[in-house]
């Protein structure tokens, strides 16, 4: 490994509670992210792949096992402080980009900035109009959510997921709600963002021919890691 | 801390769902405007009520104490047991004999015996008969000190003709019903005759309309010496008259001070139990009318912020993936909530002011033909201060639930789409 990992899984398991039904979805799963690495995760339906994100994004909690970002131990963090950090340190590509709606696309695309004060919002402006122009919608800053195609709220929401200058971005099947050339359209800019920001991209998809151009590939099956492929690391 | 995102996502809120926070303002906004007038208009009614059943006595008494003459049965038994019988019989004395002989000595004190109190009166009273030509009836009379009287009720100011605080010895001055009644004009000759048999002559020297059936209907003023030369007290009183500057404090200074005095001390408060009882109600009637519409308010409020709440549940999903903590999320709600309720009283305090001063310019003629506003008002800052007040706390405990299932949303099941 070239630097120390973004993201590290160690011995991780997850288990689901419900009244005296236990459901194991993960289990013992080890595995690192580096810097500027591009990880595609894929495996089927109910494979465990989604939970794996969240729990690397600190959107839910592991039953055993370690996590730490950049090193730091953060399995034992109340939730106040999983806030600070995903608000932080990480970003997050949804398949629903879920912008806010009474918002504008410049706004939106700074929202994680300004949940850090405003100060810093306007700190970050400049670059976020520079990856918003890059991205083709320099003629839409103005604009609302609701004027713009499924594909280009969705480049948006790749932008703000950025705003915070992340060490890693987690995006759950960002081009599953689109059609065939929005999605390509979007993933090409995540590679390309990718490159040019070093910032590692996690990204969880059904599409073999996405998931082929990643730098590496973390098979899960019935919530094992099966096996990786490729990869800087 | 309330951050500059917090306020924008909040503002951002209402604005979008601009209809419904309009409405919800409406509704804060009538609410606080009830307050400000139900209040306002209550008391103003009240206070006229009161000032009229009391407006024309003095708001506490100062009376000779009762002579209840000790019965042989309270008597201490002399010491020797002889078994000697004592005899008698319980008189009650004449009502007469109950007067106040050294009040020139009491009436200094008086004076300065509390700071709420405004005018002391030394009164003569008791019933005359009144005689003009053939027409001969009964009249209650009043022995006062003009100016001194005037403080208790302002009898000049309300003069029809002639003069009050000028008036001689040999002078009486009436109330124009009961001038109207006797035929009696300015300057015109009557004769009153004392419960002894003194009887005087006097002149009319003023006829007043004071809007008190009490005075202007069968009463007679007559000054001081006249009235103990009447009603033979020689230089005793019968009472005085205590003035007020708030005379829902008479029974707290009467209780202050009745313990310095050797008299018997009676607030207004007690001799009118029924309407102090009435206006006790009225209060409680108000005070309801003012809950039910303040809770009206607050479910105004909590609605349009559940209806808020349900309908951004997925951006509150995202924004607290994206690092919004369950505080931060609440204090989103619960800005709503107070910025509703302070445009509603933004809004509400103007229009109640609005409303009242327009009621206070109405003037209408009463039975008695005096020109009067038929509203008591006098709008207090208080009340406006208090109507918002309410109205903010409400927003405040309206936006509590929804915020706190707003800060319990969870991101997980929002990203997926559930």
């Amino acid at each position: 490994m070239s630097a120390s990992p973004v993201v590290e899984l160690d011995q991780v398991g997850k288990t689901y509670y419900n009244g005296a039904v236990e459901t194991p979805v993960l289990f013992d799963v080890s595995c690192a992210i580096v810097p500027g690495e591009f990880v595609a995760i894929v495996g089927g339906s109910g494979s465990g792949k989604t939970t794996l994100l969240n729990l690397m994004g600190l959107l839910d909690r592991p039953t055993a096992g370690e996590i730490r970002i950049e090193s730091v131990k953060v399995t034992g963090l109340d939730e106040v402080e999983r806030a600070r950090v995903r608000r932080d340190r990480l970003g997050f590509i949804f398949q629903f980009h879920y912008l806010l709606p009474e918002f504008t696309v410049i706004e939106n695309a700074l929202m994680p900035c300004r949940m850090r004060g405003r100060e810093f919002e306007l700190a970050q402006e400049p670059r976020m109009r520079e990856l918003l122009a890059a991205v083709g919608l320099d003629d839409k800053l103005k604009a609302r959510p609701a004027q713009l195609s499924g594909g280009q709220q969705q480049r948006v929401a790749v932008v703000r997921s950025l705003a915070n200058n992340p060490a890693v971005v987690f995006a759950d099947e960002p081009t599953g709600n689109l059609d065939s050339k929005s999605g390509r359209m979007v993933f090409d800019l995540m590679k390309r963002l990718n490159r040019d920001s070093g910032t590692a991209f996690v990204m969880v998809t059904h599409d073999d021919h996405f998931a082929l151009e990643a730098d590496r590939v973390i098979r899960i099956r019935d919530g094992r890691i099966q096996g990786t492929k490729g990869g800087k690391g | 801390m309330l951050s500059y995102f917090m306020w924008s996502v909040a503002f951002r809120h209402l604005r979008y769902s601009i209809s419904q926070s309009l409405l919800t303002i409406g509704v804060v906004a009538i609410s606080v405007l009830l307050i400000i007038y139900l209040w306002t208009i209550i008391s103003g009614t009240q206070t006229r009520i009161v000032q009229n059943t009391t407006g024309s006595l003095p708001h506490i008494t100062v009376e000779p104490p009762e002579r209840t003459p000790l019965g042989a049965w309270n008597l201490p038994m002399p010491d020797d047991q002889s078994g000697k019988l004592y005899v008698g019989e319980v008189v009650n004395l004449p009502r007469g004999l109950e007067r106040i002989e050294d009040w020139q000595l009491w009436m200094p004190y008086l004076d300065h015996a509390d700071p709420a109190i405004t005018a002391v009166s030394p009164l003569v009273s008791g019933q005359v008969f009144m005689n003009r030509g053939s027409r001969r009836q009964s009249v209650r009379i009043l022995g006062v000190l003009q100016a001194r009287h005037n403080g208790i009720v302002e009898i000049e100011k309300n003069l029809v003709e002639g003069r009050f605080l000028a008036m001689n010895s040999g002078d009486v001055v009436m109330g124009s019903k009961l001038a109207a009644d006797f035929g009696v004009k300015l300057r015109d000759k009557v004769r009153l005759t004392g419960p002894e048999g003194v009887a005087l002559n006097f002149t009319v020297a003023g006829i007043h309309n004071t809007g008190f059936g009490q005075i202007d209907d069968g009463l007679v003023f007559v000054s001081l010496r006249d009235g103990q030369s009447l009603l033979g007290l020689s230089g005793s009183i019968s009472s005085f008259g205590i003035k007020l500057a708030d005379l829902y404090t008479a029974e707290q200074v009467a209780q202050k001070i009745a313990p310095g005095l050797p008299f018997k001390v009676r607030s207004w408060v007690l001799d009118n139990p029924n309407l102090f009882r009435t206006l006790d109600a009225q209060s409680q009637t108000r005070n309801l009318i003012l809950l039910m519409s303040t809770i009206a308010s607050g479910f105004g409020i909590a609605s349009i912020l559940v209806m808020v709440v349900t309908s951004k549940y997925r951006e509150i999903g995202i924004l607290k993936a994206m690092g919004a903590t369950p505080a931060d999320i609440q204090q989103i709600f619960v800005i709503e909530g107070v910025l509703l309720a302070l445009v509603g009283c933004l809004v509400g305090v103007p229009l109640g002011v609005g409303l009242l001063e327009l009621l206070a310019g109405i003037r209408s003629v009463g039975p008695d033909g005096r020109v009067d506003a038929p509203f008591l008002i006098q709008i207090e800052p208080a009340v406006l201060v208090g109507a918002s007040l309410v109205a903010l706390v409400t927003g405040g405990i309206a936006s509590f639930f929804p915020a706190r299932r707003a800060g319990k949303v969870d991101p997980m099941q929002v990203i997926r789409g559930n």
